[in-house]
Parts: structure tokens; sequence; C-alpha cells
């Protein structure tokens, strides 16, 4: 492998030993590219983390800790966040009934207790179905923000890193069964796939469990917001309008009646329309002029489409 | 046919301009028709010749032979044999003499006189030739003066013996006067032995041509024929009628019997004298028509398509025979003498008049006369007729029964195809080539050998392939065609040797082994029958005439059998089961019976049923489809009478290929060791107001459903079935969360999915909510996809197919050919079971230029030849599987794919388009996850496969292996990962008693060495959620989707092919790269040194390079164990 550059833009360069495997043996370098973190919205703990982009695709966060280790030593790796996390992290479990939310965004309560709001989370989390995989994959080139015990971590990580290019000691990305952990990465392969099938079919009663705990949740969440209706209902806005919502005095029509009004309102309308037409003798004339036009215009597309064809040619040579 | 009123006639009259025809078609009514006008003046105008340029010289080579000819020596009459031998020894040359050859002892002479009448006749003067025909000749015909013949040389051979003394002599001349400026051979005048010509080939010529006119289109390839005639009203027509027999040489004692008419070698002796009449004919029918050239042109077109020439071995009905039919009908085509068709019609007029009568007129079955008879016509049966009354002239006298009827219902079909207003007209008609055999024909048999074969007394010129095809043709007829036992054959062909030129110095060589190849097409019904049940056995005189006809026909095969009914009949039993082997059966006993040919297995050689056996297809796969369906029944029953649940069922639906008579494996019904394979089947309920107004709710109401349903049914059927509720891989709680696995004691098993109807209302309105960021709408709209696809396309899908299976049998096994075929060739992961399924539909829809295919053979092959052809780029895939599609309805499916390639012009999100009635928006089977499925990539794979199959399949003709179609080339991907065949095996199987927590460790002593002791012994394994290998290749997909594409057939496939995105090669580093990247020395040279500063190189933005070594490590690393070996190129 021919000298690699230490940083790359602001971001400092690690190559990682790849060990080798019987179904491709060579050895590698996996390049991870490490920057101090700076996210456009600032938090307390940017000033100690990480931020890393073309994560391998079977991290974990067992094997940042094991290469962080080798780096800097034991003990300064805390936690690491992938990127399909953080997303995940963005859209809470979709508990709620469509109106409810939107009201709940326009006239929910302020802000929850904080207590409240961890019972919430418990609750969420019984009713979250179990994953059907030990462990996930990441995708290509994705990226991780590691949060290391303090602010020095970040520095040593980054000048360890700048070692490294000059020892040309590069450290092992460890399959995760690397004694000395105790712990171990669920293998991947055939037992992760016989694992997920396994997997897919989760014990019954917990299954029940936690769709249970879903439809209680979806309960509580639908009387939050059928109690915000009721308020708003009753409480008219600074311009004096009362919003309407669901669950006024009138049960609302069936949508099977109302889809049946409307078909056979629109039928009732095009049989009064076909009544009318060639009624008149400027109809009939409207009509046939139409119908020349439309022969025009067809014709002309048919040229069109022609020159197009002759164009590519081929399409009027007969095949031999 | 209609040519609409007079008025609309006279404006077809002036047409000359293309402007002008352009606007008389503008004026003409019927859109479809109207494109087909105007694409047909677009060929017409691309196969044009210049013949000023592509004739280059031969007008003044045709001057020189003349003034060459005209200087021949000339001598008084000496005996024919010992002139020839004269003009052998003197020229070098030899007389072709047609056979039999003059006997030595004959005494009639010849002499030479220099010839007076030339005439350069043929599609050289009629301006009708097209630059796509295979060659092109200039004919010059040189009648023979009138002193050298006599009136009786009609009689045994006579007059083709002067004719190629003649010949030889010209031939003798010529050699002399053109020396080496042209290249002299013989050749049969379309391939009639009687009547050699000489071929003149200007050698150097056309060379210094070429070169001087290099902007010019290049000079063809032509060649000069020179064609000695006789001179016209020699004969007497009377004494050349078609019945009567004029060979009567060899035979003096036996005058008394009445000799066997000679209708070919009567009806070439007029030919020979009908040159310059014909050619009057067609210069007054130009005269007549002004579209008369035109539609030569376009009938040339449409013969040479299908393989019709004038040549005996082609048909026997080419573009002169065209153009006299048309010529004829033009000036009095009727028994009254009017004409049939007006001058005034335009070329596509003319064209479809004719398609139209050769529909309708078949030339074997009943003789066609044109024109007035004068006397009753005695002709012969099994001779095609199509007699010109006033030149006494069959002019249809080199066809054979089978072309006749080959032509007719090859003008059948196109006529339909005319009469098809939605479809497009052109392109079959003109553009494709339909004469090879493995398309036209379900099965081939070569007859190596001709076997014990007696002379006919009579000597037909044609030859002795020619009575050994006539033969066959009379049996098989009536051993596979007969109406009353119900015609297994729907078209008997027979293909005849072709002749070839040969050089002047020698002798025409016969073939020393002729072979005749028989095609047929299977009517599909009939074919597989076993017992063909004859006549009944009555007392009536009748009856018994009947009885013993048939026994005579079919020998010691025949016998009586009684049944059902207590009728007794006339029986013959075969005891082959498949379609082939009948056939190879019957042909083999019947051709052994009559001609002893057939007897030894290496006679006949039978080409065709290789294909099906590849996949062993059978016959009874179809009652195993049939019982899958039953099973499917039995559980919808099942389903049906739970008593407890909330909410009535109202369908079931199977949405799953073994299903619909379509999967390449046959369904599993019975308890199998590698477990259940559940078909995949969707529930629906009645409208109910109770599902919770959330999309996530609604998924989990589903599971409780489930899981309700799975308990009722396990209560109910105790010991009968066995429930598992499974979770899907899904990416978020808005998608289907669950199914339920059933399985049944007896090895079927089913997969349920619950439909509501809520759930799509809601996703509609979600799509379609203005107030909603754009991802979210993004996103619904897709999950709104997924669950029309699930809920509504596939079960109709499903019926539609179930339907057309039973309408076309051959339809499943193309199905499954077609989708073995994806599967070798690694790409039907990129293709969805429905797409290959409507695509192989396809050529049974709109089987033009063919007929719908008999069996999968034809279908097969017809399918490749349209995944070949089919412009995906430009033209949607429509199938009008209602057979009610309107016009509209398909402009608005072409101008929605114009849309979506004006919005989408890379095909990053639309590739195929393929629109059914249920399904206008023309993607539900060809876009999964908001993602074209096959990606650009693998369709154009697809188009470029397809089309060296299909260069395979013409270069090979019948003799093609084709297994040969079936190797996958390995060397085409740029990674390829080798799976542990073990391995693999191993992860289809996980049982309920393993322990997950205990699986990730992967101890092996989790299992218990004895195996009676193993917990696991004598529990069946738990059904697959997904196939192990289509979950490791979504992963992969999902990980690399910017880095490689992966391609891999079945499931169950071996290895995992994949290739490079060219793109993805370099990149400017940035964050969130789509995919391992490293970084490259050379580019980014800079970046190596610290301190240049680091705003330059955030500037420059250094370059990465794709760590490919890395990424193929990563998946070593994915697959683990899995993965044997992984071949990477340049790595």
């Amino acid at each position: 492998m021919a000298v690699c550059p230490p940083t790359i833009g602001e971001f400092s360069v690690l190559p990682i030993a790849i060990p080798v495997l019987p179904s491709f043996p060579r050895s590698v370098l996996h390049y991870l590219y490490v920057r101090r973190n700076a996210p456009k919205i600032p938090t307390v703990n940017d000033s100690r983390s990480l931020f890393l982009t073309n994560v391998p695709v079977d991290s974990t966060e067992l094997q940042l800790r094991i290469l962080f280790s080798t780096l800097v030593g034991v003990g300064r790796f805390e936690s690491v966040t992938f990127e399909d996390e953080r997303k995940e992290a963005q859209h809470p479990l979709d508990s709620q009934p469509a109106h409810a939310a939107r009201l709940l965004a326009a006239h929910g309560k302020k802000r929850k207790r904080e207590n409240e709001e961890a019972e919430r989370a418990k609750e969420e989390e019984a009713a979250r179905l179990p994953s059907t995989w030990t462990r996930p994959l990441r995708k290509s080139g994705s990226t991780a923000v590691v949060l290391l015990a303090d602010e020095k971590s970040a520095d040593q990580v980054l000048k360890a890193i700048a070692k490294v290019h000059r020892t040309k000691k590069y450290p092992k990305w460890e399959g995760g069964d690397a004694s000395g952990t105790g712990r171990a990465a669920p293998p991947l392969g055939l037992t992760w796939l016989k694992a997920h099938n396994r997997m897919s079919y989760p014990d019954r009663s917990a299954l029940q469990a936690s769709v249970d705990a879903f439809s209680t949740l979806f309960a509580k969440k639908e009387q939050e917001a059928a109690e915000i209706a009721k308020r708003i209902r009753n409480e008219p806005d600074e311009d004096g309008f009362v919003t309407v919502t669901r669950g006024g005095r009138n049960a609302p029509a069936s949508r099977n009646e109302a889809e049946e009004a409307k078909r056979k309102m629109i039928e009732r309308a095009e049989k009064k329309k076909e009544g009318m037409t060639n009624f008149y003798r400027f109809q009939l004339r409207e009509r046939k002029k139409e119908e020349q036009a439309e022969l025009a215009k067809q014709f002309e597309e048919d040229r069109r489409k022609i020159s197009v064809m002759r164009e590519k040619r081929g399409k009027f040579v007969p095949e031999s | 046919m209609d040519f609409g009123p007079a008025k609309r006639r006279k404006l077809d009259h002036a047409m000359g301009t293309p402007h002008k025809v352009l606007q008389s078609a503008a004026s003409i009514g019927m859109s479809r028709s109207r494109t087909f006008i105007l694409e047909a003046e677009e060929l017409l105008e691309e196969v044009g010749l210049d013949y000023a340029t592509a004739f280059g010289g031969a007008e003044e080579l045709l001057h020189r032979i003349k003034g060459s000819i005209e200087a021949m020596e000339t001598h008084d009459a000496i005996q024919i044999s010992e002139a020839a031998s004269r003009l052998e020894k003197k020229h070098q040359l030899k007389v072709p003499f047609p056979e039999p050859r003059p006997p030595k002892t004959c005494n009639y002479k010849v002499s030479l006189v220099k010839p007076t009448q030339f005439n350069v006749v043929g599609s050289y003067v009629y301006k009708t030739m097209a630059s796509s025909q295979p060659a092109h000749a200039v004919d010059m015909v040189v009648v023979m003066p009138a002193e050298t013949l006599q009136e009786k040389d009609y009689l045994d051979f006579r007059y083709f013996y002067k004719r190629a003394y003649f010949l030889a002599a010209i031939s003798a001349t010529l050699q002399k006067a053109l020396g080496t400026t042209a290249q002299l051979s013989y050749e049969l005048l379309n391939g009639n032995p009687t009547c050699p010509v000489l071929a003149i080939k200007p050698v150097a010529e056309t060379k210094e041509k070429s070169a001087n006119e290099e902007e010019s289109e290049p000079a063809i390839d032509y060649a000069i024929r020179v064609i000695p005639c006789a001179p016209e009203g020699l004969f007497p027509k009377t004494k050349l009628r078609l019945g009567a027999a004029l060979f009567r040489l060899g035979r003096p004692g036996e005058a008394e019997t009445s000799p066997l008419p000679t209708p070919f070698y009567n009806s070439t002796l007029t030919a020979e004298t009908c040159f310059i009449a014909y050619l009057k004919v067609i210069r007054q029918a130009e005269k007549k028509c002004a579209a008369f050239k035109k539609t030569c042109i376009l009938g040339r077109i449409w013969l040479q398509q299908r393989g019709f020439e004038g040549d005996i071995s082609k048909g026997g009905f080419g573009q002169l025979e065209w153009g006299l039919l048309l010529a004829l009908l033009l000036q009095g085509g009727d028994s009254k003498g009017h004409a049939a068709l007006s001058g005034a019609l335009s070329a596509t007029q003319l064209f479809k008049a004719l398609i139209q009568f050769l529909a309708v007129t078949n030339f074997a079955e009943k003789p066609c006369i044109l024109g007035a008879a004068q006397q009753e016509l005695d002709a012969p049966s099994n001779c095609p007729v199509l007699f010109d009354a006033a030149r006494q002239h069959n002019v249809a006298f080199k066809m054979s029964p089978w072309s006749a009827e080959l032509l007719n219902q090859q003008a059948k079909r196109t006529r339909s195809l005319l009469n098809d207003p939605a479809v497009d007209q052109f392109t079959p008609t003109f553009i494709l080539k339909a004469d090879l055999s493995l398309h036209n024909f379900d099965l081939v048999t070569r007859l190596n050998h001709m076997g014990a074969y007696e002379k006919t007394k009579v000597p037909d010129p044609r030859g002795t392939a020619w009575f050994v095809g006539s033969d066959v043709y009379r049996i098989l007829k009536r051993a596979l065609a007969d109406e009353e036992l119900g015609s297994r054959a729907r078209l008997i062909h027979i293909q005849m040797p072709p002749s070839s030129p040969w050089p002047i110095t020698e002798k025409l060589k016969s073939a020393k082994n002729p072979t005749i190849e028989v095609g047929i097409v299977f009517d599909p019904a009939n074919m597989s029958r076993t017992v063909d049940k004859g006549p009944m056995a009555g007392p009536t005189a009748e009856e018994r005439e009947e009885c013993e006809e048939f026994r005579q026909f079919w020998g010691e095969k025949a016998e009586l059998r009684r049944f059902e009914g207590d009728s007794v009949r006339e029986t013959v039993i075969w005891k082959s089961t498949t379609p082939y082997e009948l056939c190879e059966e019957i042909m083999r006993y019947i051709l052994n019976k009559y001609l002893h040919i057939g007897a030894l297995e290496e006679d006949l050689t039978i080409f065709g049923d290789d294909l099906p056996q590849l996949l062993s297809l059978k016959p009874s796969d179809a009652a195993t489809f049939n019982a899958a369906r039953k099973a499917f029944n039995t559980f919808e029953r099942d389903v049906r009478n739970l008593e407890d649940l909330p909410l009535h069922v109202r369908r079931l639906m199977s949405i799953c290929p073994e299903l619909r008579h379509s999967s390449v494996k046959l369904p599993l019904l019975v308890p199998s060791k590698s477990g259940p394979q559940p078909l995949e089947t969707v529930i629906s309920f009645e409208a109910s107001g109770k599902w919770p107004e959330s999309i996530a709710a609604i998924q989990r109401t589903k599971i409780a459903f489930l899981l309700m349903i799975g308990s009722l049914l396990e209560k109910s059927k105790e010991g009968e079935v066995k429930t598992w509720i499974g979770l899907e891989d899904a990416g978020s709680d808005s998608e289907n969360l669950a199914f339920l696995d059933v399985v049944y004691e007896s090895g079927a098993a089913f997969r349920l999915r619950i439909h509501s109807d809520l759930e799509e209302t809601l996703l509609e309105r979600q799509s379609k909510d203005k107030t909603q960021e754009q991802h979210v709408r993004t996103q619904a709209s897709t999950l709104l996809a997924m669950f029309r696809r699930l809920y509504t396309h596939l079960p109709l899908h499903t019926q539609i197919i179930s339907t057309m299976v039973t309408r076309f049998p051959a339809l499943s096994p193309t199905i499954r050919l077609l989708k073995h075929w994806f599967n070798t060739h690694k790409l039907s992961c990129h293709f969805s079971d429905e797409f290959l399924e409507l695509a192989a539909l396809h050529v049974f829809l709109s089987p033009y230029p063919w007929d719908a295919p008999s069996t999968a053979n034809t279908g097969f092959y017809r399918a490749l030849h349209f995944l070949a052809h089919w412009d995906w780029r430009a033209d949607p895939l429509i199938l009008d599987t209602g057979g009610d599609m309107s016009k509209a309805e398909r402009v608005a499916i072409t101008t929605r794919l114009e849309a979506w390639r004006k919005i989408d012009p890379g095909m990053n999100h639309t590739v195929l388009f393929v629109a059914t009635p249920h399904d206008p928006t023309g993607l539900a089977c060809t876009a999964l996850n908001g993602h074209a499925r096959p990606v650009k990539v693998a369709a154009a794979r697809m188009t470029a496969l397809a089309k060296s199959a299909c260069r395979v399949v013409k270069a090979d003709g019948v003799a093609l292996d084709p297994r040969r179609l079936f190797v996958p080339s390995l060397a085409d991907y740029d990674v390829v990962l080798h799976l542990n065949p073990k391995a693999a095996k191993g992860a289809l199987k996980t049982y309920p008693a393993d322990d997950p927590a205990a699986m990730e460790t992967d101890s092996p002593a989790r299992t218990s060495q004895f195996k009676n002791l193993d917990r696991r012994t004598g529990e069946s394994p738990l059904p697959l959620a997904q196939h192990p290998s289509d979950a490791l290749l979504r992963h992969l997909n999902a990980s690399y989707a910017g880095a490689l594409a992966f391609f891999r057939g079945a499931p169950e496939d071996g290895s995992i092919g994949a290739i490079w995105n060219p793109q993805a090669e370099r990149k400017k580093f940035r964050i969130n790269l789509a995919a391992s990247y490293k970084p490259v020395v050379g580019a980014g040279a800079a970046s190596g040194d610290d301190s240049s500063g680091e705003d330059d190189e955030e500037e420059e933005a250094a370059e990465v390079g794709l760590n490919r070594e890395a990424i193929v490590a990563e998946i070593a690393r994915i697959g683990g164990d899995l993965i044997e070996r992984i071949d990477a190129k340049g790595l």
C-alpha cells in the first residue's frame, strides 16, 4: 500500500488493518476519517465527541470501543451514535392517531413534566416490536459520532492517529470476539442469518404483550387528543373563530354513505349532460370541428413520431 | 376488403409526390392505418435503390453481352450428343443438361442460329427491387430462334436439351468475350432443375466504381442472369394443359396405360414461352395503376420477411408471382373479366387487398382461376393452382401444397394483424423476420435418409427429394392433421434443400444426401391425445367402408375398442405421454409403414424437445399446480369457517406464482425435511369503521388480528394445523409488520397478510396532504404503491395469469422457461415475477407476425425475440389482458411514458413501463419500494443477453442445443461471491426450539452428538421468513447501493455476481460518500504536505478513490462462513 496522507481536508485519516478471512485472503486497509464533532446545532457534548465518516458496514459499539482503546487506552470511550440511529431518534414511535398528531402540534401543552416523559418513554419501549436482527449493518460510507470521556481524550485520539502514520502500526479491526473484553459482538454470516429467521418468529405471548402495550398507549393518546379537541372546540381563538374539530354534536356521516351520495350525484350530472349533447345544430357543428382538429392534431403527431423513428433509423430497415 | 366510398378513391388518385401522399393520408380516417401508411411510405423510401449508382455499369455490360451473343458462332443441325461433346471439348465447359440426360442414342439434332430477340425483364426493369433483398439480379432473356425449335419439342425434355445446349453455346461465347472482367457460373432459375441460366458477375468493375464514388452509396453486388427462353406461341397451349402427360420416353411398350400427368413440366414449358407476354402484362399494370410498383416492393418485403421467394425450395411464390397476381387482379381478376381491384388505390390499400386475397384463397385446396376460363381445368389434386386464363399458365406452378398452405396462413395472420387497430401493425408486417424454424415450428424433424424409395414412374424434374417430400407431406397430413380425429397439427411444412450456383466447367452435382426438414406446428389441445378414436364400427356399408379405410391407413396399429356409451370404434393407441414424444412416435410409425423411413433411430432427427427437458417440464405439472390451488381452496374454507372472527371474511386471495401455474419449481405439497414453504395469500375483511385512524395502529391491529386467526385456526383444526406468526423485515412502523404462516400437517403451507381498506385511504390522504413535509409525502406514496401492489395488483395479476394459463396451455411452461433463463443469467433478482409473466404473456396476446405459440418451445424463443426487440426506452409494453382496451387508453399510457422520460431522462426512477388495464400507471410490476426494478443496468443487460441469445438461435437454426442459451457467464462480473453450498443449505433450517441468544455465540456443542437426544429431532423446522440468500442480498444492496450492482438468479443460486459502478470510481472527498473510499495519493499530493494551508485543500477538495479491497473484505465479513470464496477481478 502506498503512503497515505495523514489528513484530508479537516479530517484525520485513520487506516485500519482488516483481518484476513479465508474467503478473501488479502490484507487490506480501511480508512476511517475523523474530526472533532461540530454539528450545526451545537450541544454540550461537542467538545468531547469526535465525528467519524466512512465507518465499516459491520461496525458495532463494541468494535469501536476496542479500536479506541488500542489508540488511547481503556476507559476513554463512552458511547457511539451511528447515523441510522440518529435518524431513528428523530422519528419516534408513531403511535398517535393522525388527527391527534396535528392537534397536539398546534394546541398541545407546552412541556410535560420530566417523570411523565420518562414514563411515556418506557411505555413506548414496551410497545416496540422485538428486533429481528442480532446486529444491524451500516450503510457503506456512513457516519458516526463517538462520545469520549473528556475533551482531553479527543485530543489524544487525534494525536494518536497522527502517530499511527509515523509508526505505520495500524490498529486492527477486531471481529468483536477479541479476548479481554469478555463480550463479543454477535457473529455475522450464517449464524446471523439463521438467528434472523428464528427471531422473525417471536414468542406469541411477548408479541401479544407488545401489541397490548401499544393499544394502551394509543388509547391514552387518543383520549388526550379528544380532550384537547374538546377544549379548543369551546375556545374561540384570537380572531374570534372557533376551530371545527372531530367529535362534535353530530356524528360524522358514514364514509360509505358519503361515497354513495357522491357517486349518485356524478351519475345524475352525467345523465343530464348526455341529454343535452347533439341537441342543437351548433353542438353538432362544434363536435365535428373538434373531431377534425383532433384528426389534424393526430396526423401531426404521427408525422412527428415517424420523423423521430427516422432519426433513429433501423426502424425502417427490414431485418435480414 | 372495404375500399371506402368512391369519393375517397378520387382523393387517392392524384398521388405522386410524397407530400401529396401525406395529405391524402391525412384525409383518410382511421388513425392507426394512417400511421401505417406513413410508415410504409417511409419504408419504401428507405429500401428504394438508386439504380444508376447501384447498378453502375450494368447497362454497359448488358450491351456488351448482347453484342457478343449476336456475334456468336453458328452451325447447322448436328446430332445433339455429338454437338454437345464438341462444344464441351472446344471450350472446356459442360452443357448443363437436366436430369435425365439425353440418351446417347437419341437422334434429334440441334442447330445454332443467332438469336434476334433480347429483353431485359424482371424487377430491374420495373424498378421494384428493395435494397434489403438478399441478392440482386438483372434478368435478360434471350429468345431462342424459332427455326432451331420444333413444335413437338414439348415432349420428353427435348426443348430443355436444346435450351441447355443453347445456353452452353452462349456461355462459351461470353466466356471468350468477357474474359476476366466477369465471373460466369450456372445456376438454376428459381431452383428449377430443368432451367439452368447463366449468371454473370462483374468482377473488377464494381471495385473501381466504389473507389471512384466513395461519397455515394456503395454499389451493390449484382449479377446479370442470361435466361434462354422459347418464342411465344411455339407450343400449342392445349397440349400443355395441366393434366397432360408429356413425358413418355422410355416406356414404348406401355403406351396403352394412360401416363401420369406432369403438371410441373407442363407449366415450366408455358412459363418458358410467357416471359415476354408477362413483361407486357406488367407494363400495362404499371401504366394503369400508379401505386403498382410500390405495392410490388411492399409485397417483396412482406414475402421476403416470411421466407418466401420464387425459388422452389423457398415456397415458389416470390416477387414475380406477387406482381403477376396484382397485375391480373388489376386487369380483370374475376370470372367475368372485370377488374377486381381499382387502379386508383394506394399502395397500402393494394397491399392490404392482396393480403386479403391470399388469406381467403388457398391455392392448394381449390384451384384459383383468374380471368374467364375457356375450358375445364383438369389440374391434378395436390398441385396448387393460380391459373391465368388469358395465357393458359399456372402462375403458382412452383409452389407446393405445403407452401401454399403456409402462404395462406401467413396471409391470415397478417390480415388479423391489420384488422387489429390497437397494436403496432407496421413492424410485424415488414420489419420483423419471421422465417426462423425455431420461431415458427414446435417440432422440426430432419429426414436423413430417403428410405428405400422407389423411383416413381413419372420422373418429375424436381428430383427425389421432392417426391419424398410430397409423400411425407401427404402421409403426415393424413396422420396428424385429420379433421375427424381432431387435428393434432395446425401446420405441416416441408423444407426442401436449396440449390446453389455451380461453375460452368462442371456438371450439376446432385446433392448426395439431400435432407428434408419437416416443421410441425402443434395444436396444443390435441397433440397430447394418446387415444385416436376412429370411425364407429357399424353394420352399414358406409360405416364398414370407413372402418376399412381407417384400418388400411393405420395398418396393424388400428384395433377395435369399446368405449363408454357402448360405442365400438376403430382406435389407435399411442404409448408416449408428452406431445413431442407422441408426435415422434406417430411420425416414426407412419413414415416407416409407408416410406420405410424412421425404423432406425438415425433416420429421423427430431429437434425441439430438448428445451422442455432442461427444466424437466412434464404435462403432469399442471396437475401439481392444480393441487396447490385445491389446497388453497381448503385453506380458504378453513378460514371462512372460523366462527369467532370479529369481522366477516370478504375474500382470501392468492398472490404467489405457485398459485398461478408460473413458478419455476413446483409447489411443495407434502411435508419435507427442509421445512414448509408458505404460499402467499392476502385476506380482506368486510368494511369496518373500527380500524384505528393511524397507520401504525392499523399495523398493530393487524398483528392482533393475525394472532387471533392463528389461535382460532389451531383450535378448530387441532392437530392438523400449526401456525407461526412472523415479523416482516420492516423499516418503519407504518409498513406491514407481520404475517401468519399456517402450516398444514399434509405439507401445504400458507402465508397470510391482512388487507385493511382504511390503510389505503390514510396513505392516500397523507401522500396528497400539502401541509406535510415532502419526505413524509414521498414515504406515504411509496407505502401506498407497496400497499396497492400487495393487495390490489398481485391478486388481480394472479387471477389474470390463472385465466390465461387455461386459455393458452403453453403459457405456463413458457413462463417457467423464461424465468429459468433469467435465473441462470443472474437477472431474476432485478425483475419481479409479475413482469416476467407479463412479458411471456405478451407473445401470446399479440403474437404477430406469428400465431399464439402452441408449445413452450416457440413461446420461449419468441419471448426472447420480444425482449431483444423491445425498445423499452421509447415504447411501453401494453398488455390488453381484457381484450377491450380503447385507443384512448393506449394513447394515455404512451403519453404517460413520454412524460416520465421527460421528467427523468436518465431513467433513474422509471425504467421499464408495463401497463395493463388494471394498472395504467405502468409501474406496478416494475417498481418496488419507490425504486425502479429492474434498474437501467439490469434492463440493458437483459436486452443485451436476449439479443445475443437470439443471434445464437438464428445462427444455429434447428440444430441449436438449447443448453447453450442457459450458460451463465461469470466472467462478466467484477466480483463473484461463491456461496458455501453446505452452509447455504444449513441456513434454510431453523428450529423453534433454538434459542436465539444461544445461536449468537454459535457454539457447536449446542446440538447433542446423539441424534435421538437432540431436542430438534422430530420437530419440523420453522418456515423461512425470507430466504437467507434474499436477506443477505437485501443487506448487501442496502449497504453498497452506490458502489456495486449485484446480480443473482433464484434464491438457490450458488453465486452472486457484482459489478462496480463506474461513476463511483473517484469522488471529491466529502461527508456521506455513498461507499467506502480511500485517499488517492497521486491526486491529493498536496494533502500529503502537512504544512500547506488547510484552506487551499478545502477548496481543492482532495479526491478519493473507491476502496474496492476494503469493500470486498467487508462483504467477506458480512457473509462470514456462508461465503466460501470471493473472486474479485483486478484485486
